[in-house]
């Protein structure tokens, strides 16, 4: 494996009786790279995380992980990552500082080299203050910081993050990628899961699972391109129906419903916004308004999906802000 | 210091400190051993005295007399009500005013005086099965007695001659307050652990421990080892108070004690940790926990029920009770003055025990979630 790559995975396959939890997935994580994992819930994300964390037996594939074969060494990994899982496990009965100072111990942190690098953590997370406050009695958000404190004291190579924001406030999610980015420009490799779409713009690569299997894997850009070419607009006042009926005439390559209004895609070079219009009026469709809209990774999910297997939406007021 | 100590100590260090957290952990500890001590030591007895007695007294002679007096001279009867016939006997017994009856007939005083045999009767409810057992040793002990002393003088044969060792005054507390040390023991260490994997399982900590260079052994090791702290406190609570509230001489070796006391624990201690490794939540590990070590110490250790007594295959069963060793052990250190020498067997099956149980909870925990 050369130097700069994090992660690798070829055939990965784990099978729980009938079920197939992941299916022949096969990708690379370069170092310091930010990659997001799309999916719908039990699409296998949090499975091919334990697994690359030495926490689940694999059926079948190779995967290694900073340089430590998982498939048979699952052991010898634990020391050049750090995980945190979907519950931000942390031990709410005691305080931020004896949290920290467990899983220090827990990674042979200890004495002086502990204490600088616990004060290191703590003010990059912004939880200076917070040390002595009892875990159970602190917000979603900050517990999430602290579990990720804990994950970072012993400066692993390779971090991974399974549904970190699960339930945290829209100011403290944009917060926790703030620090994820910067964690990611001083090298080391995010493997981060989500299902929140707006979330996986943050990731310089994703990687869309479905039903197991990974069905798209590229920038955030290239997947739109991909998978959702051409302009986007938002027209109001118009039914799918009728404008499925006009789609061959006007070159549209795609109507989804978003929201009261349509999301209605065409072709590069095809009709700008004032043009579809006119021509939509023409034929007899009531179209009050159309404006320019942006093609969102939930466009590129639910074409890839075919509407089956639809992530949940991040909640509105989150998204707007 | 190296690694395997630190991070044992890590996981040490942390459970000391979810226990002073967890108030109900040093109840369960501490105040739990106190309460059934008490509730065993004095609630529970099987000294049964002061059982309330009717007397029908047809014969009216200084013999009769006598025969009440000796009867409740020793407080273990009470002279509750007098009838003046033996019918009234049934319903009085009925009622459940009392629980026995004396009956002395018309020519009880005559008889003796004669050297004839004479016979009075004694009537005792059933109902109450230990009151009715206990009572008519009693009664007969008492009896005998009083016929041994006329014996002597008329030169009959008294019988063999029965002194109890080890307990001469024949109290239940010297039994009860072993036997209640020995259960407290068995529920209250493996409730401690029981309790402390399962939680982990339960709030998801226990795989993100998994996913730290941390391994099983350091995590047993760990959370062992500040149970057994606590568990030394309360074995040492329960022995005192046991031997300072009840009388209970400790005439034997305090090592001896001190040694099987501990193994004893480490054995509990185990059966909890396996509960709670096996069950992952942590009301099923409680319920198998007290099912695995309290049951058969209470029913299988020879507490409540003499082994001897039991049908072979169940003799067989109460071999595989650690609980049975330690209330042999704490007999014999306690009542009977034995050490090492005498207890060997005693110990060596405990210290299998110990070794066993924990080795079986570091087998059975295993690392790999699927």
């Amino acid at each position: 494996m050369s130097p700069d790559i994090s992660v690798r995975v070829k055939g990965l396959t784990k099978r729980y009786g009938d079920f197939v939890a992941v299916n022949d997935v096969s990708f690379e994580v370069k170092k310091g790279e930010i990659f997001g994992y799309l999916g719908a819930n039990g699409a296998g994300k949090s499975t091919t995380i334990r697994i690359l964390c030495g926490l689940c037996t694999v059926s079948g594939g190779e995967a290694e992980v900073a340089g430590v074969d998982v498939v048979r060494r699952p052991g010898d990994v634990r020391r050049a990552i750090g995980y945190m899982s979907q519950k931000f496990s942390l031990y709410l009965d005691l305080t931020v500082a004896e949290n920290l100072e467990f899983f220090g111990g827990a990674y042979d942190l200890f004495g002086k080299a502990y204490r600088a690098r616990r004060d290191e953590v703590l003010h990059d997370l912004a939880l200076d203050a917070l040390e002595e406050q009892s875990t159970g009695a602190l917000p979603g958000g900050i517990r999430q910081r602290v579990a990720l404190a804990c994950a970072l004291l012993h400066r692993p190579q390779v971090v991974f993050l399974d549904e970190p924001t699960a339930g945290v406030d829209p100011d403290a999610r944009r917060n926790f990628w703030r620090v994820i980015r910067r964690l990611a420009d001083e090298g080391t490799t995010i493997f981060v899961t989500t299902h929140y779409m707006d979330e996986a713009e943050y990731c310089d690569r994703v990687g869309l699972m479905v039903a197991g299997a990974l069905a798209a894997l590229d920038t955030p850009e290239g997947l739109k391109r991909t998978f959702v070419p051409g302009r986007m607009f938002e027209v109001q006042g118009a039914g799918v129906a009728e404008m499925a009926k006009v789609a061959g005439d006007l070159g549209l390559l795609g109507i989804e419903p978003f929201g009261a209004a349509l999301h209605v895609r065409v072709a590069d070079g095809g009709p700008d916004g004032e043009t579809l219009r006119a021509e939509l009026v023409r034929r007899g469709i009531p179209v009050t308004r159309v404006s320019d809209a942006e093609v969102t990774l939930e466009d590129v999910f639910l074409k890839v999906v075919g509407g089956a297997a639809r992530p949940a939406k991040a909640p509105a007021e989150e998204r707007a802000s | 210091m190296n690694r395997f100590l630190r991070r044992t100590w890590a996981v040490a260090h942390k459970e000391v400190l979810h226990i002073l957290r967890d108030a109900r952990a040093v109840y369960l500890a501490l105040g739990l051993p106190v309460v059934m001590l008490m509730l065993f030591g004095y609630g529970i007895s099987q000294d049964i005295d002061h059982v309330p007695m009717a007397v029908v007294d047809q014969d009216r002679t200084p013999a009769s007399r006598r025969l009440c007096q000796a009867l409740v001279a020793g407080s273990d009867f009470v002279r509750e009500v007098d009838l003046a016939s033996p019918d009234d006997a049934e319903a009085a017994l009925r009622s459940g005013r009392v629980k026995a009856v004396l009956i002395v007939p018309l020519d009880y005083g005559r008889a003796l005086a004669r050297g004839l045999p004479a016979q009075a009767q004694i009537l005792v409810d059933g109902s109450d099965g230990t009151t009715a057992t206990i009572a008519m040793g009693d009664a007969a002990g008492i009896v005998t007695a009083l016929s041994a002393a006329r014996a002597v003088r008329s030169s009959l044969n008294a019988g063999p001659r029965i002194r109890v060792r080890f307990n001469p005054a024949m109290r239940s507390a010297y039994n009860m307050v072993s036997g209640v040390i020995v259960l407290i023991l068995a529920m209250v260490a493996s409730l401690l652990t029981a309790l402390t994997i399962s939680r982990e399982w339960e709030r998801g900590t226990m795989e993100q421990l998994f996913a730290t260079p941390v391994s099983r052994l350091e995590i047993v090791m760990g959370k062992l080892i500040p149970y057994t702290g606590l568990g030394f406190v309360q074995t040492l609570l329960v022995l005192t108070l046991g031997s300072y509230l009840f009388d209970i001489p400790i005439r034997g070796s305090l090592g001896t004690l001190f040694v099987c006391s501990m193994l004893f624990l480490l054995a509990m201690l185990g059966t909890g940790l396996i509960a709670s490794i096996v069950a992952k939540s942590q009301l099923v590990a409680v319920q198998f926990a007290l099912m695995v070590a309290y049951m058969p110490v209470a029913m299988l250790s020879g507490f409540m029920f003499p082994i001897e007594n039991m049908p072979l295959w169940l003799q067989g069963i109460a071999h595989a009770v650690p609980g049975r060793y330690y209330l042999t052990t704490l007999r014999g250190v306690l009542l009977k003055g034995n050490g090492f020498a005498r207890l060997g067997e005693e110990t060596m099956a405990l210290a299998i025990f110990a070794v066993g149980l924990l080795a079986v909870a570091v087998w059975r925990f295993r690392r790999r979630l699927a």
